[in-house]
C-alpha cells in the first residue's frame, strides 16, 4: 500500500513550469528523500500535496484517499520557512497544537524542545532560524502522525541537532510511519532514506532504492593506449548512461551489469579496467549534470 | 552491541551489504558467537541512525544465508545449528571477496594466469609457511 501516491502533478507559475507531470509512489513505512537543485520544484510539490497551493493538473492520494479534513490529523508538515507567530511564545504554540490536533502529545513536544535546548517561555521573535526549525520539528513529531512531510527539516541546525532530527525520522520509520523529506545535505538523505527521487525542472529524473542505486550504478574505467581504438561496442551498450574520455582513459557510467561491461571493455582492448563505486552524491551529480561536465568521481579516480 | 557494527553511509557500498559483511566477519572472528543475540532492527537503526528497512533487508539476507535466525517476538540470533559450518562459510565468503578484488586488479594490469599463480604461490608460502 502506498502511503502517498502523486499522479501526473503539474504546477505552472505564469509561463514557467515548476512541477511537470510528476508521479511518485511512496510506500507505507518508508523514508523517502527528495533531492534536487534549487528551484527543482520540491517545495512547490509539497505545497500542492498539502492543498496549500492549487495544482494545475494531477492528483495526490494518501493511503488511496484524496486530501480531506479528516486526513489532516494523519499528516504533519514542516515547511521550509517558519510559519510560527513572532509574538507568541513556544509554549503557546504547543498549546495551540494541542487544541488543534487530537493525537498531539504535549509531553513529547516538551521532551523534544528540551533536547533541542529550547526554552518554551521564549517568544518566537527571540529565536534564531535554526531554533525555529527545531520548534517546528518538535511540534510535528509530537503529532503522532502517520505521514510526515518535512521540507528541509535540518536547515539552520548545528550538526548535533541535525543528527537528532535524523534520529527522529529513523524512529518514525521504525514505528511503521512514512516520512517524505527534502534536504540539500545528501549525506543525511543517504543515512535516513531508503528510497529517493531526484527532481530536476519539476520532473523526477531518477527514482529508486538508495542501496539498489549504489549496487547497480558504477563507473567502469579503462585505459586505451591506442587512441584510435573503436570503443563503440561498449559506448553504445544500453547499460552505459554516459561516456567520458580523457586522453587514453575512458570512463563509463553504467546503470547495471558493471561486471559485464567491464569484461567487454577488456575484450575491446582496454587495460587497467576497474570498477568505481558511487555514493549518493556522485549518483545525484551524474543525474543532474550534462554529460560533458567534470565530475567529482572522475576527478577522484585520477587522484587515486 | 553498537560497538561491534559500524557503517559508512557515505560510501558507494550499499549499507545493507556493509551490515551483512560485518556480521559475517564478526561471526567468523568469534566476536559474535553461536546463539548470541543481535540488536533488533529498530535498535540497530537507531544506534547507527540509518533506515530500519535497510537493516531489515540485511537481516533477511543473513537469514537466507543461514548465518542468523529470527524467533518472532524474541529477536535475531546467530544460528546454533551448524554454527561451525556457517562460521567457515562466512569466513570463506569474506575471503572470496578479497581474492576476487585482487584477481580483478591483477588481470586488469595484464598479468597472465601463470603470472598470477606464481604470485599467489609465493604469497601462500609467506602466509602459510607451516603447511608447505
Amino acid at each position: 500500500m502506498n502511503a502517498i501516491e502523486i499522479s501526473h502533478l503539474s504546477k505552472r507559475y505564469g509561463s514557467s513550469v515548476a512541477v511537470d507531470d510528476l508521479s511518485l509512489q511512496i510506500p507505507s513505512g518508508t523514508v523517502f528523500g527528495l533531492l534536487g537543485p534549487n528551484g527543482a520544484g520540491k517545495t512547490t510539490t509539497f505545497r500542492c500535496m498539502l492543498g496549500l497551493m492549487r495544482a494545475n493538473a494531477g492528483s495526490v492520494e494518501y493511503s488511496g484517499r484524496p486530501l480531506a479534513p479528516s486526513t489532516f490529523e494523519d499528516i504533519a508538515y514542516v515547511p521550509e520557512r517558519s510559519v510560527l507567530y513572532e509574538w507568541m511564545t513556544v509554549a503557546q504554540h504547543v498549546e495551540m497544537n494541542r487544541r488543534a490536533f487530537a493525537r498531539f502529545d504535549p509531553s513529547v513536544a516538551a521532551q523534544l524542545l528540551t533536547r533541542f535546548s529550547i526554552d518554551p517561555r521564549k517568544r518566537v521573535r527571540a529565536l534564531s532560524k535554526g531554533m525555529r526549525t527545531a520548534v517546528m520539528v518538535s511540534l510535528a513529531f509530537a503529532r503522532n502522525a502517520k505521514v510526515l512531510i518535512l521540507d528541509e527539516p535540518t536547515s539552520g541546525l548545528d550538526p548535533v541537532n541535525q543528527r537528532h532530527v535524523l534520529g527522529l525520522i529513523v524512529n518514525e520509520a521504525a514505528r511503521g510511519n512514512t516520512v517524505l523529506f527534502s534536504s540539500h545535505q545528501i549525506g543525511q538523505v543517504e543515512r535516513a532514506a531508503d528510497r529517493i527521487a531526484v527532481l530536476d525542472r519539476g520532473r523526477a529524473i531518477l527514482t529508486g532504492q538508495v542501496d539498489d542505486l549504489k549496487a547497480d550504478r558504477k563507473i567502469v574505467e579503462g585505459v586505451f593506449l591506442d587512441g584510435a581504438t573503436d570503443i563503440s561496442v561498449v559506448s553504445t551498450d544500453p547499460r552505459v548512461a554516459r561516456v567520458d574520455r580523457v586522453d587514453r582513459i575512458v570512463r563509463l557510467l553504467v546503470t547495471s551489469g558493471a561486471d559485464d561491461v567491464a569484461q567487454s571493455m577488456t575484450a575491446a582492448g582496454a587495460t587497467g579496467v576497474r570498477l568505481l563505486d558511487l555514493n549518493l552524491e556522485d549518483i545525484f551529480f551524474y543525474a543532474v549534470s550534462p554529460a560533458d561536465a567534470t565530475s567529482d568521481a572522475a576527478t577522484r579516480s585520477i587522484a587515486q | 552491541m553498537p560497538a561491534v557494527l559500524t557503517v559508512d553511509p557515505g560510501s558507494g557500498v550499499p549499507i545493507y551489504l556493509q551490515i551483512i559483511e560485518q556480521v559475517k566477519r564478526s561471526v567468523a572472528l568469534g566476536v559474535l558467537q553461536s546463539g548470541e543475540q543481535l540488536p533488533t532492527v529498530k535498535q540497530l537503526a537507531l544506534d547507527l541512525t540509518i533506515n530500519p528497512n535497510t537493516v531489515a533487508r540485511a537481516y533477511r539476507d543473513l537469514e537466507r544465508d543461514q548465518i542468523i535466525e529470527t524467533a518472532p517476538g524474541r529477536g535475531s540470533f546467530v544460528r546454533k545449528n551448524g554454527a561451525e559450518a556457517n562460521v567457515r562459510a562466512a569466513a570463506t565468503d569474506v575471503a572470496r571477496g578479497a581474492v576476487d578484488g585482487a584477481l580483478r586488479e591483477a588481470k586488469s594490469l595484464g598479468l597472465t594466469r601463470a603470472d598470477v599463480r606464481a604470485t599467489f604461490d609465493l604469497a601462500l608460502d609467506r602466509w602459510f609457511p607451516e603447511e608447505r
